[in-house]
């Protein structure tokens, strides 16, 4: 059986969820504007649907509501590294592709790409509250993407801002569910798992 | 043998009495009462330009014996228009329901299907009993970017016709109207209202799907409202409001973070606390008063007649003011 949660311990949860939860927030705010920014930019139709690309991750969970706190906190930390190293590389094409030209578009991908280092840290400061591994970053990591043309970079890039956009609801929630003060004891969904 | 037979409005009908020869003497009747033979061709009835009205039973006997030779249910419509879906989600996360109808009646009877395809998946949508123009769906994902495919096919023995619908998981989510609205009185405080609502109870996990409130409030003499969104809680103090008007209120609700606001929900009216206007308690000081004006008027007993130093709200002072200019009326009439 799970020990029970110290006051300090849960208060600190408590602290870096919320925080967390307005992270979110934020960012999924700054992502909208992004893609909208974007999608005028790249010359792309808003409503183009984009098939799954491999690296991309994907936020679309079944049985949501039956995670663990601690997959939850995994999911969601793999989630982001990936999409700092995908963010990376836009930044890069972006630069490649227009140069100074639309500096703007690269000051707001560099912006997002900040509030996804930090929540990445904010995942990692709740996963070391609760004394767990955090995972090697090479785990992680996407493997090399293929090289692609000009115009499958840039449908690339709408994927990854759509799936980033549906990561930043799904971790304000999964935040708002490690906060509940049930999810510090018992097997269900919360961050102790019992033997 | 009885048929049922769907003909258009405004078709032309040619109705054979079964086998019977074009020639052979019939005789035709609509819900029992005889047609006239200027409608007949031979043994044929001819309807022309079918209205509504001519729905019903026709019969046709043999001309001598009367024996029952053919029978149809003549029934009168029209194909399907284009029918009106909606979907919506007001239990998020549970799933979605969608609703529909005709834009105008068909007249004859209907049948409903409807497919549901999220990305490569199809979906049951299972029928509501009650209503029966409505099914629902239960979301096996969450936070998916691919979006639902919903096509409604309706058809009847004249024809067919569909709408689809997509959208995306968020873009549908819509909860009901807050409820158990309740608007008092703040008491010794003329302009405040405290306003209190719950959750609606579809909405089924308000804790880890927390919902915001956008409240309205005018009073009744005046059309323009005033707004206040709420990020939490379930009441509110409205602060300045104009003592002694009566306040029409009501208040909608929103997913914190997804989706799009409800309709608001139903009106609650109430009136901030004021206080009662002063009465003068003795004779004596009735009659001290009405003889200062050399005048025999008194005031009847239940007149109330106001302190000047008292604090009450505008409506009180106006009739205040308006009960003393008309004790001034009498006394000069009386001088």
């Amino acid at each position: 059986m799970a020990a029970a949660d110290s006051p300090s311990t849960a208060l600190r949860r408590r602290d870096l969820c919320s925080r967390g939860i307005r992270l979110a927030g934020k960012m999924r705010a700054d992502v909208i504007d992004l893609l909208d920014a974007y999608v005028e930019r790249q010359g792309l139709d808003a409503s183009a649907s984009v098939a799954a690309v491999e690296g991309v991750p994907l936020a679309a969970v079944e049985r949501w509501d039956e995670q663990t706190g601690t997959q939850r906190l995994l999911e969601n930390l793999a989630a982001y590294r990936a999409f700092r190293t995908l963010l990376a590389q836009m930044l890069e094409e972006q630069r490649e592709q227009l140069g100074e030209a639309d500096a703007g578009l690269g000051r707001a991908l560099a912006a997002v790409l900040l509030q996804v280092s930090a929540f990445t840290y904010h995942l990692e400061e709740l996963l070391r509250l609760e004394s767990r591994g955090i995972p090697g970053e090479e785990e992680d990591g996407p493997p090399p993407p293929p090289r692609l043309s000009i115009f499958e970079q840039k449908l690339r890039g709408l994927g990854v801002l759509r799936e980033l956009a549906q990561w930043a609801v799904r971790s304000t929630r999964d935040l708002r569910q490690l906060a509940k003060p049930s999810s510090a004891t018992g097997t269900a969904p919360g961050l102790t798992e019992s033997p | 043998d009885s048929h049922i037979q769907y003909e258009r409005v405004g078709a032309d009908v040619t109705m054979k009495c079964g086998s019977m020869d074009w020639d052979a003497a019939v005789t035709w009747t609509a819900n029992g009462t005889d047609i006239n033979e200027s409608r007949l061709n031979g043994s044929y009835l001819i309807l022309k330009n079918v209205n509504l009205s001519q729905s019903g039973q026709y019969s046709c006997y043999e001309g001598s014996s009367w024996h029952l030779k053919y029978q149809t249910s003549l029934r009168v419509g029209m194909p399907p228009k284009e029918p009106v879906l909606m979907c919506r989600s007001n239990n998020y996360p549970k799933g979605f329901y969608c609703s529909w109808h005709l834009p105008t009646p068909t007249y004859i009877p209907n049948t409903f299907n409807i497919s549901v395809i999220h990305g490569t998946k199809d979906m049951v949508c299972e029928k509501d009993v009650i209503p029966k123009n409505r099914c629902h769906i239960r979301y096996l994902q969450l936070f998916s970017t691919v979006k639902y495919k919903v096509t409604l096919t309706v058809t009847n023995a004249l024809g067919k016709n569909s709408t689809t619908l997509t959208f995306d998981e968020f873009a549908i989510v819509k909860p009901d109207p807050p409820e158990s609205v309740v608007a008092k009185p703040v008491p010794n405080n003329p302009r405040r209202l405290e306003v209190s609502w719950q959750n609606p109870s579809s909405w089924p996990d308000p804790e880890s799907f927390p919902l915001k409130f956008f409240l309205r409030y005018r009073p009744l003499i005046l059309d323009q409202w005033q707004h206040v969104e709420l990020s939490d809680g379930t009441s509110h103090t409205i602060t300045d409001a104009y003592a002694g008007k009566e306040y029409i209120i009501q208040v909608a609700a929103k997913d914190n973070d997804i989706g799009t606001w409800s309709d608001w929900s139903v009106a609650v009216h109430a009136t901030p606390w004021t206080e009662e206007p002063k009465h003068l308690t003795t004779e004596a000081q009735i009659t001290e008063t009405t003889s200062a004006s050399t005048s025999s008027f008194m005031a009847p007993p239940t007149t109330k007649i106001c302190d000047k130093g008292t604090v009450v709200g505008s409506g009180a002072v106006a009739v205040c003011w308006t009960a003393g200019l008309v004790v001034a009326a009498y006394s000069v009439l009386f001088i």
